[in-house]
Order: structure tokens, then C-alpha cells, then sequence
């Protein structure tokens, strides 16, 4: 069984508000000097891969980035947590959009056939787009399942657990598929072993350019019309009192009057 | 432009507040344009709840309850609405942004080739087309989008507001869309459906929750929350940092990527503030901050804060609360 995992590389989204700037000029954050990460789902997504992979002997894992040479780091990071392969799409992924990436990524994917599922993370960490899995599948012709945070039944017919607003879901898989992943207890990601970062340096990684593999990417249908800081909020009202008694019974009391209880 | 094709989901055979902020939407659109608004209802009780959906805003209504979109609600979904879509021709289609809305706009909008900007915290016509509004970067900045497209999809966020008064004279269509579903060997299928159980009211009609984040530190310091969701009558949420760390079940999570809560009290316990959290709660009608941390983020979204240990804080709260009443 072959999965690919979709990771993508993002200005880590930690970061203090302080330490956030806006390139007025590209409609983007300012990143010379910040510090990127691996896209939070896309952690879960890269988990829930691994943690089948435990549970059944065939499973073998090709991790597939979009973007320039600086999202190497994500495909380092996920073949030092022992996946089997890694494959980079050349390309300036900012100015894209979300089809235009689904389709660059749909076009690598055929290239890297056959294989039975397909994992992207819910959302990217950046622009919270929430899209590009779904696009893919779209694309590819596929089926799509969305917050699917766990695989319930490992063998065959494979079924995964979506997460719902009232409860969850268990959805059975008639074929490949596009899975988009979302957080819950189980899907952590793991550290990687001190070994393993050390071997992945050492392992090749497949680049593919964007050129060849897609000859006509079209218009991008979205436009950034602005980006901006937000207003300034208010603080709150902070009780005071001499001991936590009376800081507790100050903010009752202005719960009382607020009406809130 | 044209016309608007809202998709909504319906529950207990009504539109749920999500479906009738984009009614509401829709309709504010259709004001300055003259676009006709056509809801998509989804699920049960279509015929019964279409005259609801006209007095919200729609001008026409089409219902599906096929079984297949409960068992197959993506594919399934995606059949319906593309249906619907080659029979209104929209220039816009308006989605909520929750479990059926992020599933089927991207893929509507990647099979169309149209515009699609998704989690719209607001949205409006200038110039004619819509604009949108939404926070990106968890909050660190918002920007404003829109489609370059003739066609536009767009997801709107639960709580974004836009519902109208019901208005009992408004008159329009209500029709059930004829639509075969032939579900394919691959689709994906629902063999179960887990509600999820919990002690005391459910985080969506608590009246007061009480929410958790890393600064609890372990699974023992929820027993404090509990204590105080109960002198309060309400429930524990939490953050995803407390998800995460396996302290509590994912059902807990409030925030963008977990519920969105609209209790009257909201106490946010060792909680930073970041946005993706904040999205979840931003609803609340009194939203209380403690934190030990006085410059917390969350204390610019709070109304009240109190700044100390929780361990502290909250068996003292919850003494103050019960004396109170
Ligand atoms: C795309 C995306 C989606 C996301 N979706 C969600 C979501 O749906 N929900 C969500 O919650 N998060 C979400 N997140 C994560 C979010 O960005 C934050 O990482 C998370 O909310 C932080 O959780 P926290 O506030 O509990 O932890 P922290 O940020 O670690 O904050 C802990 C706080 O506890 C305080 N504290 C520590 N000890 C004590 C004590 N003894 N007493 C009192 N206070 C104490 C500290 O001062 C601190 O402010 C998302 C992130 C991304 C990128
Ligand atoms: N440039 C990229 N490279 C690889 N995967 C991506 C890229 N952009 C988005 N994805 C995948 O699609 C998911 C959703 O992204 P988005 O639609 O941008 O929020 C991410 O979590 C990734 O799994």
C-alpha cells in the first residue's frame, strides 16, 4: 500500500504577533528571517500515515512538497521520521492559488502512481485556505473524505474515523482516496530519533519542475485585494484584591452584575 | 451579477443559525443587485422547512433528502450540488464554512474553475463582485479578497451574523430537485455514526462553559474546571494545545478547527489567546480570562480577567460563584 503525505513548509505559526510584518508590497508576510515550520495538520497527516504504516506491513510513504528550495526542510523532517520517499514540485508556490496548487501537485501525483491514498492536512497553517486536499481529489477524479483524524480499521476494506461537530463519523473506503486530516489525542506528531535525522540528510530527494510536469497553469481565480494588521483591541478589566479570595469574589460579583451568571 | 445559490444543511428539518447567516447574506446581495437567491436544502424536512427558508431571504428553494447523502455525504453532496448548480446558473454560491461547506466548496469551485475564498468573516458587493473578509495567519493579519472570476464561491463562518428577522410575507418557489444518485463502488461510505457523550449539557447549548488550555498542565487540573462548569451549570472545553497533549477527548476542542460555542459565559483558563482559539468563542456573550501571565494575548479579547494561578483561582471562584447564588 502506497500513501502520499502533502506537507508544505509555512512561517511558523507560533510566532508573537510583535514579530509579524506585513511586505505591503506582495500582499505577504514579511518571512526573511523568520523561522518556518512543517504545517500543523500537515504533522497530523504525516502521524496518521506513520501509525498505519504500524499497522500494517505493506505501507510505504512518499512525501510530496510544492515550493521552492526552501521547503526542502519539510521532506528532511518527514524522511528523518523514516518516510520511504520524498518528491519536491519546483515553484514559487506563493503566487499561486489554491487550484493552481492542486493541480500542480494532482500532476505530480499521477507521476508517482499507483498509489492508494493520498493525506493532506484540513488547512495550511499560513492562509488557512482549507482547500488544496479537496482540490486535489477533484482533480485526480477521487472520492474525498474531510477531518478524518484516525484510521479505524487497518486491513482491508480500510475505514477512518471523521470528526463531525457532534460526534464523529466511521467511513469505509471503496479505493484510493484524497483524506484530509485533522487533529485529535492520537495523531501527535512524533519526535524523530536523533539516527534517523542523521540518515535523512543522507537520503536523495526527487525534484520534479513545475514546467514539465503542467504546461498551462491558467490564471490564478483569486485575488489579494489587501492585507493588514487588525485594530488594536481593548484589554479586559483585570480584578484586583489583596489575596485570591477577594480576586475571586471581585469577579464574581462583576460577573453578577454583568448579568453573566 | 446573477444569481446566488446558497447550499444549506438542514437539522431537525430547519436551517441551523450557519444557514441562515448566509440566507441573510445572500439577500443583502441580492438587495443592491437583483440577483434571485435559490437555497439548497440538504437533509429531512425540505418541503416542510422552505416557506422558513423564503421568509429568511431565499427566492426560490430546492430540497434534497436522498439516503445516499447521509450515507455518502461528499460524493453524494457533490452530485446534488452540482445539479443544482447547472440549474440556477449562479454567479455566486455561498456555503457555510462547517463540515459540509469546506468538504463541497472547494470541490464545486475546482470543478468549475471558479474564484473561491473560504472562512469569510464578512462579504460584501463592490463594484460588482463580492468582496471578502477574513483573518489569515491565525489572526496576525486580515486581508481582503475576491474572486477574479465571473463565478465566485465563497465560505461564511457560523456567527458571521448576517441572519435576518424572519419576514412571513415574502413569497417564492419550493421544489424538490430531481436528481438520480447512482453511488460508485469507491465512494466512501458512512457505516457509523458516533454522538458524542458527555456529562452535563453539550458545549453547543451550554449556557456557560468553562475551557481549558496548556496552562492546566495535566489531566487532573480539568477536575478544577469541572468543579466550576458545574457550580455553573454549564460544560469544559478546551483548547487544542489540551487536545493535543491527551489531556481531553478532541470532542472538547473549541476553536476554528474546533467548535464554535455562543455560550453567555465563557472562562478561559490557562489559555494564551491565539485566534484560531478565539474564532471558536468569539461569540460569547461575557468572555473571562485567567491566566498567570499579565500580558496574555487572551486578555484583549476577554471582557473580565484575572490574573493568578488557576490552581488558586479556581476553587476561590467557584467558592465565590456558589455563595452568590
Ligand atoms: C490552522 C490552525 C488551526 C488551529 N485551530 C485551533 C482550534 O480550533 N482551537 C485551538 O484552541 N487552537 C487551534 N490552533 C492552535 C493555536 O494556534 C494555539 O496553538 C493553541 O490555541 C494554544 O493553546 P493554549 O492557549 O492552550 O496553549 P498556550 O499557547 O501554550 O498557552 C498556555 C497559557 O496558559 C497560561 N498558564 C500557564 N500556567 C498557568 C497557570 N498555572 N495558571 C493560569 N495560567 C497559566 C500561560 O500564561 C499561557 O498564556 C490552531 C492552529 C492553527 C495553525
Ligand atoms: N505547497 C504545498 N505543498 C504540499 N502540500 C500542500 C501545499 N499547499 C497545501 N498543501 C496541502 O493542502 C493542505 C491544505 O492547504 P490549504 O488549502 O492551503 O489550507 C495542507 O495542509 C497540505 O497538506
Amino acid at each position: 500500500m502506497h500513501v502520499v503525505v502533502l506537507l508544505k513548509q509555512v512561517l511558523d505559526p507560533e510566532i508573537p504577533a510583535k514579530a509579524f510584518d506585513i511586505d505591503q508590497g506582495r500582499k505577504a508576510p514579511k518571512v526573511e528571517r523568520a523561522p518556518q515550520v512543517l504545517s500543523i495538520f500537515d504533522g497530523n497527516a504525516l502521524e496518521l500515515a506513520l501509525k498505519l504504516r504500524e499497522a500494517r506491513a505493506d505501507v510505504r510513504i512518499t512525501a510530496l512538497t510544492l515550493g521552492p528550495q526552501q521547503a526542502d526542510e519539510a521532506l528532511r523532517k518527514a524522511l528523518a521520521l523514516t518516510c520511504d520517499e520524498a518528491v519536491r514540485v519546483d515553484a514559487e508556490e506563493g503566487a499561486l492559488d489554491s487550484h493552481q496548487k492542486a493541480r500542480l501537485l494532482a500532476a505530480a501525483l499521477r507521476l508517482l502512481e499507483p498509489w492508494d491514498l493520498v493525506l493532506a492536512g484540513r488547512q495550511a497553517a499560513d492562509w488557512e485556505a482549507g482547500q488544496v486536499g479537496a482540490m486535489v481529489a477533484e482533480e485526480l477524479a477521487l472520492p474525498c473524505v474531510p477531518f478524518v483524524s484516525r484510521v479505524e480499521q487497518a486491513a482491508e476494506p480500510l475505514a477512518v474515523r471523521q470528526q463531525l461537530e457532534s460526534g464523529y463519523a466511521v467511513v469505509q473506503l471503496g479505493g484510493p482516496a484524497v483524506l484530509t486530516v485533522t487533529n485529535d489525542e492520537t495523531n501527535v506528531l512524533r519526535a524523530a530519533k536523533v539516527k534517523d535525522v542523521m540518515a535523512a540528510g543522507r537520503k536523495p530527494l526527487r525534484v520534479l519542475q513545475a514546467g514539465e510536469i503542467l504546461a498551462d497553469l491558467g490564471e490564478s481565480a483569486v485575488e489579494v485585494l489587501s492585507l493588514a494588521l487588525p485594530p488594536k483591541p481593548e484589554r479586559a478589566e483585570i480584578v484586583e484584591g489583596g489575596s485570591m479570595e477577594e480576586k475571586a469574589s471581585a469577579l464574581a460579583r462583576r460577573l453578577r452584575e454583568l448579568g453573566a451568571i | 451579477m446573477g444569481g446566488i445559490l446558497v447550499v444549506l444543511t438542514l437539522q431537525g428539518g430547519a436551517a441551523t443559525p450557519a444557514g441562515l447567516d448566509l440566507l441573510g447574506l445572500a439577500a443583502e446581495i441580492a438587495q443592491v443587485d437583483g440577483g434571485e437567491v435559490t437555497a439548497l436544502a440538504l437533509g429531512e424536512g425540505g418541503a416542510g422547512a422552505g416557506q422558513g427558508l423564503i421568509s429568511r431571504g431565499a427566492d426560490a428553494v430546492l430540497y434534497c433528502a436522498d439516503p445516499a447523502l447521509a450515507r455518502h455525504p461528499g460524493e453524494a453532496g457533490m452530485q446534488v450540488l452540482a445539479q443544482a448548480e447547472r440549474e440556477v446558473q449562479p454567479d455566486l454560491l455561498l456555503l457555510a464554512a462547517d463540515s459540509v461547506g469546506r468538504d463541497l466548496g472547494p470541490r464545486i469551485a475546482a470543478r468549475l474553475g471558479a474564484g473561491l475564498v473560504t472562512e469569510a468573516t464578512s462579504a460584501a458587493l463592490h463594484a460588482g463582485r463580492v468582496e471578502v473578509t477574513r483573518p489569515v495567519f491565525g489572526g496576525k493579519a486580515i486581508a481582503r479578497m475576491a474572486a477574479t472570476t465571473a463565478q465566485a464561491v465563497i465560505t461564511l463562518r457560523p456567527g458571521a451574523g448576517a441572519a435576518r428577522a424572519a419576514d412571513p410575507s415574502r413569497t417564492g418557489t419550493v421544489r424538490e430537485l430531481a436528481v438520480q444518485i447512482a453511488p460508485a463502488a469507491n465512494w466512501p461510505t458512512v457505516v457509523r455514526r458516533e454522538v458524542e457523550a458527555s456529562s452535563g449539557p453539550r458545549l453547543e447549548e451550554a449556557t456557560a462553559i468553562v475551557s481549558g488550555g496548556r496552562g492546566v498542565g495535566g489531566p487532573e487540573g480539568f477536575s478544577l474546571l469541572h468543579e466550576l462548569a458545574q457550580a455553573l451549570g454549564g460544560a469544559v472545553g478546551a483548547s487544542r494545545a489540551a487536545v493535543d497533549e491527551g489531556w481531553v477527548p478532541a470532542a472538547l476542542q473549541i476553536g476554528q478547527t474546533g467548535k464554535a460555542v455562543a455560550p453567555d459565559l465563557y472562562i478561559a483558563v490557562g489559555i494564551s489567546g491565539a485566534s484560531q482559539h478565539m474564532v471558536g468563542c468569539a461569540r460569547a456573550k461575557t468572555l473571562v480570562a485567567i491566566n498567570r501571565d499579565p500580558d496574555a494575548l487572551i486578555f484583549d479579547a476577554a471582557r473580565l480577567g484575572l490574573v493568578g494561578d488557576y490552581r488558586e483561582a479556581l476553587p476561590a471562584l467557584t467558592r465565590a460563584i456558589r455563595e452568590l447564588s
